[in-house]
């Protein structure tokens, strides 16, 4: 049976069971939930041991972290065709909306709040210009890796520093591997871009 | 080279590159100084970069990333560019106006942001548009981490008549720490 109520929609086998919902929250602000979280979500299938291979907290603290993201229905532990215990993790998303403004916590946000700790660029946006606007900032970088934006205009748009936004946009290009590392700069000439229009009332006689 | 007259290769640089490479001393900025040298090549930036790389919590105010190239004479700082964003191209009749105008159109028109772009950004294709109305034989190569800008350098100066540009695109942005400092980014590579 599937639901489309004002709150739950599209729930498919029925109603799933989420508790722990300080969790979802807790993975921006907690980089050794988020990295345990994120570990999990990039390499599907691994043990417990082996995730404590991947993270930098105790075994005690991956257990407890693994049963806390287990009861938020993060993460669920399956049995691998071996007959180990292993655990995989489910992609989410939590919208807020405040004052008419949307954001949403995905797995991507959490991937780079993982990283914080080696970034200091990344707590200072979310401590001195809250969680929308580094989320927004995310958002634009991504798109700068699409060429559709200029570091000048993120700044502009997210209102931080040009300084600010400099540290940001290297940060999250390392973080989420965005461009392209293994080729020299891409060089263009006017044959290269000789079909991109130009503005037609300024160019036109 | 046969008696040839020289070619000027001017290199105009986006604050983006000199972000990834650091303040200086340091290893990157002296690997650039001597591509520069060896290229024999000088790099260019707008007065509107030299401020943002400024730092002016100090007087009197420094520029960490540019002062010593500066006053090694290895890097220039070009003369004021137009302010007037808002003036008309209409009414325009320098060419280095018209391109700076053209340029802000064209990445409002590429981005997906359109009527946000930031005027210095335009100021890097101006300043091609200067140098080559300044300087009758001379190759300009531009370099920055920006694809609509860097699509724009290459683009606009064919509309005043001058096709001797190369536009270098850095992507991600820190990979102009290895890749900028170094002979083959700062010469004409005849693509």
């Amino acid at each position: 049976m599937s639901y489309d109520t004002e709150h739950v929609r599209n729930a498919g086998n029925g109603p799933t069971m989420i508790t722990g919902l300080p969790t979802f929250t807790e993975l921006l602000t907690n980089t050794n939930l988020a990295d345990l979280y994120t570990a999990t979500r990039q390499s599907s299938g691994l043990t417990a041991p082996e995730l404590i291979e991947r993270v930098d907290v105790s075994k005690k603290t991956v257990y407890e972290y693994l049963h806390r993201l287990e009861r938020a229905g993060l993460v669920v532990e399956t049995e691998n065709s071996g007959g180990a215990r292993v655990y995989e993790a489910e992609d989410f998303e939590l919208t807020l909306t405040i004052r008419r403004i949307e954001v949403s916590i995905t797995p991507e946000i959490v991937a780079v709040m993982a990283r914080a700790d080696e970034y200091p660029v990344v707590n200072r946006v979310c401590d001195e210009h809250g969680f929308v606007t580094f989320a927004l900032a995310h958002d634009l970088i991504n798109a700068h890796s699409e060429g559709d934006v200029t570091i000048r205009q993120i700044a502009g748009l997210a209102d931080l520093s040009d300084g600010t936004a400099y540290d940001l946009v290297e940060a999250l290009y390392e973080i989420q591997k965005l461009g392209d590392t293994d080729s020299g700069p891409t060089t263009f000439t006017p044959d290269d871009v000789a079909n991109d229009d130009l503005a037609s009332d300024l160019t036109d006689e | 080279m046969g008696g040839s007259e020289r070619i000027y290769t001017a290199n105009i640089v986006d604050t983006v590159i000199f972000r990834s490479l650091g303040k200086s001393p340091n290893q990157h900025l002296q690997s650039l100084k001597q591509a520069v040298e060896e290229a024999g090549t000088e790099l260019w930036v707008s007065p509107s970069i030299y401020r943002e790389l400024a730092d002016y919590g100090q007087e009197p105010p420094r520029n960490p990333y540019l002062d010593t190239g500066i006053e090694e004479g290895w890097i220039r700082v070009a003369t004021p560019l137009s302010e007037n964003r808002e003036t008309s191209f209409d009414s325009l009749c320098d060419p280095v106006e018209q391109a700076q105008h053209l340029a802000d159109d064209y990445l409002n028109q590429q981005s997906k942001y359109p009527e946000t772009n930031n005027w210095r950004d335009a100021s890097v294709v101006a300043l091609a548009v200067r140098l080559f109305e300044q300087n009758t034989r001379i190759r300009v190569i531009t370099h920055t981490a920006d694809e609509g800008l860097a699509r724009a350098c290459a683009r606009i100066p064919p509309e005043f008549g001058y096709y001797e540009i190369e536009s270098r695109y850095y992507n991600p942005p820190q990979t102009a720490k290895q890749q900028f400092p170094i002979v083959e980014s700062l010469s004409w590579s005849g693509q």
